[in-house]
C-alpha cells in the first residue's frame, strides 16, 4: 500500500507483478526473507542479536491487541482504564529492543543507526504522550475503548474538537515511526542499513515486520484517538462487519496522509530532528494540552 | 511449499549494485531503471544498501585489480541463495579495457556469474530483459508458453531451489560464520 | 587586488631573466624550461602577480635517460607550461604544495606512475595504483611492460580502526549506497562532527593512459571516450581537438556547430543527473524521480542524433561522424521548449522548499581563497565566486560565436553549487536553440591522415564538471607516444576534503554530490 502510494506520487506504478496489482508483494518479500540463509557476524552479541527482533515483534503485536477494531464486542473486555499509557510504553519497549538489535550487531553502521533510533524515539516520546493525553482529557478516561466510544454520542470525532492536537500528533507519530522527513535512522545512503545492516534472512524479516506493525499501529492509534475508531454508520447485517470496515477505511486514509508527507519532504539531519523536537514539538504539545483543557472546561459545554 | 518459496523468490528479487571499476555508463542505466520511465519496482526489485539484504548482485565494470578483493568479500557476505548478473561488455569480458594493466577483465574471473547482459552501455530495456530472463529461468513458466530462455545464461547457475530444511529453521546456529564485524562494511 | 591583464610571461621574464628558457607559442602561450629548485621561484612569481594562478595538470614524460615533468598552469588570461627535467637515476624534484596547495594530488600521481619523488610531498603507499602493485615499478615508463607485472599478494586485512577516545574512524567504503562508484574514504568523527577525511582513490584505475600508447589515434577515441560514461562526449571532443592541433587541421563550420550541439546535450543530461542524485542523497527521493523523468527526453534526443543513449560516439578526428537531419530539428526544439517550461518548478523547489534548504544551505562552504588555492574548477569554482569557464576564457569549437553567460554565485555552499548547475541548464538550452537556428551548411568532417606528425599539443575544454585537459605527444607514427588526460573531479576532490571538516557526518553525502564526483574520470 505504502509502496504503491509512494510510487504513484513519484510518477511511477510501484509493485505490479506479485499478485493482482502487486498486492502480494509484502507477502513475497516476507517469504523470501524467511527462506534465506542466516548469517551471524562473529563478534555479535549472540543472545541479543538473535532474539531482540523477535521480542520486538511480539511486543508490537501485543500492543495492537488493545486497539478496538470491531466495536463493542470481545475486545472491549480486554481494555482497561490506563491502557493508553500501557501501549505507548509497549511502543517504547519495542523501539528500545530495535536499538538493542542494532547495537548487538557490532558494526559501526549498526551502532550509529541504533544510536540515532534511540535519540529520536526517546525524544519524541514525550510530546507523543502529551498529545495522546489530549483526547484522553476530552473523553475523561485513559482507556482507548472509552476514548473511541466517547466520539460516538454525539458523533463528533475529536479531530474536530482538537484539530491542533491531530496535526501535531500526526507529525510526532511520523517522527516516532521514523518516516520522512524524520527517517534519519534508516538513511541508507549514510548508514547503509542502519540497525538492520548485519541482519539477514528470518531475523531481517522480523525487523521489517516490527516496523510495518509499528506503522499500522501508529495509524490505528490516530484513528482511535481522533477519528472515532471503528464507529461509523451501520447499514445492514452484523455491526461488527461494518465497524471493521470503517476502521480499515480510516486506517487507509491515515496511511495515505502519512505517506504523502513522507514523499513530499527531504530528510532532516539528526540535529535538525532533535531541534524540531525540543524547540517546536514539546512546547507545541504542552500548549495544545493547555488549550484543550481550556476549551473543554469553558467553551465546549456551551457549544455542544 | 517449494513452489511458494520459489514464487516468493522470483517476485521479490532484491538487488545490490556494485561498481567494480566501471566508467559509470552501465551504472547510470541501472539507476535509470528506478525512474518513472522504466520503473523496475514493478517486478518487486528493490535496491538494497547492504550485501546482507540482497539476493542479486549486479556488477558493472571490468574488475580493477584494486576492487578484486572487495568484490569477493561482498559476494561472500551475501546469504544464499544468491545470483550474480554481469552488466555491460566490461563486466562480461573486460570490454574495451581488456589488456589494460589495471583490470582483471570480466567478473567471472573473480566470482561465479549467473547471467551476462552485454552492451556498452546496455539499454535499460536490455537490462530488464536480462533480469526477466534470469527470473524466468528460476521459475520456468508452463510448457505451453515456451519463452526463448537461456540465451543470456551461460555458466551453470547457483542452485535455484536449495533444500527446504536448510532454510526452515532460522534460529539455528549459523552455517557460515565469517568476516569480522567492522570489515563487514568496508 | 590583482591585475587581470598582467602579461605573465613578461613578469617571469623580468624576474628570472637568464635562468629560464622561454619558448612562446608552445604548449599553450609559452613553454618555460627551468631546473629543479628554480621552478619554485617561477611559481612564486606567478602567484604573486596573479591570484588566479592555478595548476591545471602535471604531465610526466619518459624521455629515455631523463624524466620530464610538465607543470601546466592557468592564470587569468593565459595558459602556459613550466618544464622541469630530472635524471632517471635520481628523480627528485622539490614540491610546490606550499605555494599552490592544489598541486598535491597531481604530484602524487606522477610519483606513482613515473617514480618522480617530490621532496616534501611523499606518500608511503600507492595513490592511484592498486595496493598490491609492487613498489618501485612505474607503469608509465617506457621500459616497463605493465601487463606482465606480478602483483604482490593482497595485504593483510586492516585491523579494526582504533578508537582514539572519542574519535571513531568510519570507512565509507568501496561499496556504499551513497557512492555510485567505488572509492574509500576514511572519515574520522568526533560524535557526529567530522574531524578528518582521508581518501583512497584508485579503485577505478584501469590504466588508460598506458593503453592509449598501444592503439592508433582513431582507436584511442573509443578508449578515451570510456574514461567516463557521463561526460563521454567531451572526453572524445577534447582528444580529437588535441589531435587536430597536431595535424593542424581545421574542422569545418558545420562540424563545429554539430559538436557544440552534442556537447551541450551531454552537459544537459549530466546536470540533470547530478541534480537528481543530490535529491537522493538528502533523502528527497521524489525530487530524484522527477529530475530523472525529465532527463529521459534528453537521452532520447541523444539517441536521435547519434544512435545510442549513453555512448553517442559522435566525435571523430576531423569532425563528427553523423550529420544532423533537418527533420530532427523540430523534435529537438520542442524538447527544449518543454524543458525550459519545467525549470521554474525546480527553481521554486530549490528556492522555497524548507527541508531542502535546511539540508543544503551553509553546508560544505568553500571560500573563494580556498577555491583559488586548491585550483578547483567547474561549477564548484563558479559557486565560490571564481569566474573561470573555458568556453569563455579560451573558446573552442563554435563557442566564440555563440552568446551565453557565465553563471557565478558567491555563497560557496552546496545550495549555490546546485543552483549554478540549474542555471547552466538554462544556458545550455539557449545555446542549443541558437545552434539549431544558425546551423551552417557544408561538410561536417574532413579526412585526416593516419600518421600524425611529431609534436606536442595541449587542449582544454569545459566538461560538465569543470575544466578538462589533454596533452598528447606524437612521435610521427600512427600510435601516440604519450596521452595525458586531467579530469575535473581530480582537481576538485581536495575541495571536498577541506569542506567536510567541521561538518556533521550527515552532511557528507550532499556535500559530496554537490561537487559532482566522477571517479572513473579521476582514476582513469
Amino acid at each position: 500500500m505504502e509502496r504503491k502510494i509512494e510510487a504513484r506520487l513519484q510518477n511511477r506504478v510501484g509493485p505490479m507483478v506479485a499478485g493482482p496489482g502487486g498486492i502480494l508483494q509484502p507477502l513475497a518479500d516476507l517469504i523470501k526473507l524467511l527462506t534465506k540463509e542466516d548469517i551471524e557476524p562473529r563478534d555479535a552479541k549472540k543472545l541479543v542479536f538473535r532474539y531482540a527482533p523477535l521480542i520486538a515483534f511480539a511486543v508490537m503485536v501485543f500492543a495492537m491487541y488493545f486497539l478496538p477494531i470491531d466495536g463493542a464486542s470481545v475486545l472491549s473486555t480486554t481494555g482497561f482504564n490506563g491502557d493508553l499509557i500501557v501501549i505507548l510504553a509497549f511502543v517504547t519497549i519495542a523501539n528500545f529492543l530495535l536499538f538493542l538489535s542494532g547495537w548487538a550487531s557490532c558494526n559501526p553502521y549498526g551502532t550509529i543507526g541504533s544510536a540515532r533510533v534511540l535519540t529520536q524515539f526517546l525524544g519524541y516520546d514525550i510530546p507523543l504522550t502529551l498529545l495522546a493525553l489530549t483526547p484522553a482529557y476530552i473523553a475523561g478516561s485513559l482507556s482507548i475503548f472509552a476514548i473511541s466510544s466517547a466520539q460516538v454520542t454525539p458523533y463528533i470525532p475529536f479531530i474536530i474538537m482538537a484539530p491542533w492536537a491531530f496535526v501535531l500528533f500526526v507529525i510526532t507519530m511520523q517522527a516516532e515511526l521514523e518516516k520522512d522527513p524524520f527517517d534519519i535512522p534508516h538513511a541508507d545512503n549514510e548508514v547503509v542499513g542502519g540497525l538492520e545492516t548485519e541482519y539477514t534472512g528470518g531475523r531481517l524479516a522480523f525487523l521489517h515486520l516490527t516496523r510495518d506493525v509499528q506503522i499500522v499501529f501508529g495509524a490505528a492509534l490516530v484513528v482511535e484517538l481522533f477519528l472515532g475508531g471503528p464507529h461509523g454508520p451501520v447499514f445492514f447485517g452484523v455491526p461488527a462487519f461494518w465497524f471493521t470496515l470503517w476502521f480499515v477505511l480510516k486506517l487507509i486514509a491515515v496511511v495515505a496522509i502519512t505517506e504523502y508527507i513522507t514523499v513530499v519532504f527531504a530528510r532532516l539531519r539528526i540535529d535538525q530532528v532533535l531541534s524540531v523536537n525540543w524547540k517546536i514539538m514539546l512546547p507545541a504539545a504542552i500548549l495544545s494540552l493547555v488549550l484543550t483543557i481550556a476549551m473543554v472546561t469553558w467553551i465546549y459545554p456551551r457549544v455542544f | 511449499m517449494a513452489g511458494t518459496v520459489t514464487w516468493a523468490r522470483v517476485k521479490s528479487p532484491w538487488v545490490l549494485h556494485f561498481n567494480s571499476g566501471a566508467c559509470n555508463g552501465c551504472d547510470i542505466e541501472i539507476v535509470s531503471l528506478l525512474t518513472p520511465k522504466y520503473d523496475v519496482e514493478r517486478f518487486g526489485v528493490k535496491l538494497e544498501p547492504s550485501p546482507r539484504h540482497a539476493d542479486v548482485l549486479l556488477v558493472t565494470g571490468a574488475v580493477t585489480k584494486q576492487c578484486t578483493e572487495r568484490l569477493k568479500r561482498i559476494y561472500d557476505q551475501m546469504p544464499q541463495p544468491k545470483f550474480v548478473v554481469a552488466i555491460g561488455a566490461c563486466a562480461c569480458s573486460g570490454g574495451v579495457f581488456s589488456g589494460c594493466y589495471g583490470v582483471e577483465g570480466g567478473v567471472d574471473k573473480v566470482i561465479p556469474v549467473t547471467a551476462y547482459i552485454p552492451g556498452c552501455a546496455p539499454r535499460p530495456e536490455a537490462i530488464i530483459d536480462g533480469v526477466v530472463k534470469l527470473l524466468n529461468a528460476l521459475n520456468p513458466p508452463k510448457p505451453n508458453k515456451q519463452p526463448k530462455q537461456a540465451k543470456a545464461l551461460e555458466t551453470p547457475k547457483e542452485e535455484a531451489k536449495p533444500e527446504a530444511p536448510k532454510s526452515a529453521a532460522p534460529i539455528e546456529p549459523e552455517l557460515k560464520v565469517e568476516e569480522e564485524k567492522i570489515d563487514a562494511k568496508q | 587586488m590583482q591585475n587581470n591583464n598582467v602579461d605573465i610571461v613578461k613578469v617571469i621574464e623580468s624576474k628570472l631573466k637568464g635562468k629560464v628558457k622561454i619558448e612562446l607559442g608552445r604548449l599553450g602561450k609559452a613553454a618555460i624550461t627551468t631546473s629543479n629548485g628554480l621552478h619554485r621561484d617561477v611559481f612564486k612569481a606567478m602567484v604573486e602577480a596573479d591570484e588566479k594562478t592555478g595548476i591545471v595538470a602535471l604531465t610526466g614524460l619518459d624521455l629515455g635517460a631523463t624524466l620530464s615533468v610538465l607543470y601546466h598552469t592557468r592564470t587569468s588570461n593565459a595558459f602556459l607550461t613550466v618544464k622541469v627535467e630530472v635524471p632517471k637515476e635520481d628523480p627528485k624534484i622539490q614540491t610546490i604544495v606550499d605555494i599552490i596547495p592544489g598541486a598535491a594530488f597531481h604530484e602524487l600521481e606522477v610519483t606513482d606512475l613515473f617514480g618522480v619523488i617530490f621532496a616534501g610531498n611523499e606518500n608511503p603507499g600507492h595513490f592511484v595504483l592498486t595496493d598490491n602493485w609492487p613498489m618501485g615499478v612505474y607503469p608509465l615508463r617506457k621500459d616497463v611492460n605493465a601487463n606482465a607485472i606480478k602483483l604482490n599478494p593482497s595485504p593483510p586485512e586492516e585491523a579494526a580502526p582504533p578508537e582514539n577516545g572519542r574519535l571513531v574512524k568510519i570507512i565509507i567504503g568501496p561499496q556504499h549506497p551513497a557512492l555510485l562508484e567505488p572509492e574509500k574514504f576514511a572519515v574520522t568523527v568526533d560524535g557526529e562532527t567530522v574531524v578528518k577525511v582521508e581518501p583512497r582513490i584508485g579503485y577505478v584505475h584501469r590504466g588508460i593512459e598506458k593503453a592509449a600508447e598501444s592503439r592508433t589515434y582513431l582507436q584511442d577515441i573509443y578508449l578515451v571516450e570510456r574514461i567516463c560514461g557521463i561526460c563521454t562526449t567531451i572526453h572524445a571532443c577534447n582528444f580529437c581537438e588535441t589531435v587536430e592541433k597536431l595535424l593542424k587541421t581545421e574542422v569545418p563550420q558545420r562540424g563545429k556547430y554539430l559538436r557544440v550541439l552534442a556537447l551541450e546535450l551531454n552537459r544537459l543530461h549530466s546536470h540533470f543527473l547530478t541534480l537528481g542524485h543530490a535529491g537522493l542523497e538528502i533523502g528527497y527521493e521524489t525530487l530524484f524521480q522527477y529530475f530523472w523523468r525529465d532527463r529521459e527526453p534528453i537521452m532520447d534526443l541523444i539517441e536521435l542524433t547519434s544512435g545510442n543513449r549513453v555512448y553517442p560516439s559522435i566525435m571523430t578526428i576531423g569532425g563528427v561522424r553523423r550529420d544532423l537531419k533537418d527533420t530532427d530539428i523540430p523534435k529537438i526544439k520542442s524538447t527544449m521548449t518543454d524543458l525550459r517550461s519545467k525549470l521554474p518548478f525546480y527553481r521554486q523547489i530549490y528556492a522555497n522548499e524548507p527541508s531542502l534548504r535546511a539540508r543544503m544551505k551553509n553546508v560544505g562552504v568553500l571560500k573563494r581563497e580556498d577555491a583559488l588555492k586548491l585550483c578547483v574548477v567547474g561549477p564548484v569554482a563558479r559557486a565560490s565566486g571564481v569566474d573561470i569557464d573555458v568556453r569563455k576564457d579560451e573558446p573552442y569549437e563554435a563557442y566564440g560565436e555563440i552568446p551565453f553567460n557565465k553563471v557565478i554565485y558567491t555563497d560557496g555552499d552546496t545550495w549555490a553549487r546546485m543552483n549554478v548547475r540549474m542555471d547552466e541548464v538554462e544556458e545550455s538550452i539557449n545555446i542549443i536553440e541558437y545552434v539549431l537556428d544558425h546551423m551552417p551548411t557544408g561538410p561536417f568532417r574532413v579526412k585526416v591522415p593516419r600518421a600524425v606528425p611529431a609534436g606536442e599539443a595541449v587542449n582544454r575544454v569545459e566538461a560538465p564538471r569543470g575544466e578538462l585537459f589533454c596533452y598528447i605527444k606524437s612521435n610521427g607514427t600512427a600510435l601516440p607516444e604519450r596521452v595525458k588526460v586531467r579530469t575535473p573531479t581530480y582537481a576538485n576532490i581536495p575541495a571536498f576534503l577541506k569542506t567536510a571538516i567541521g561538518e556533521n557526518i550527515a552532511d557528507i553525502p550532499p556535500n559530496f554530490v554537490s561537487l559532482d564526483p566522477c571517479f572513473s574520470c579521476t582514476d582513469r
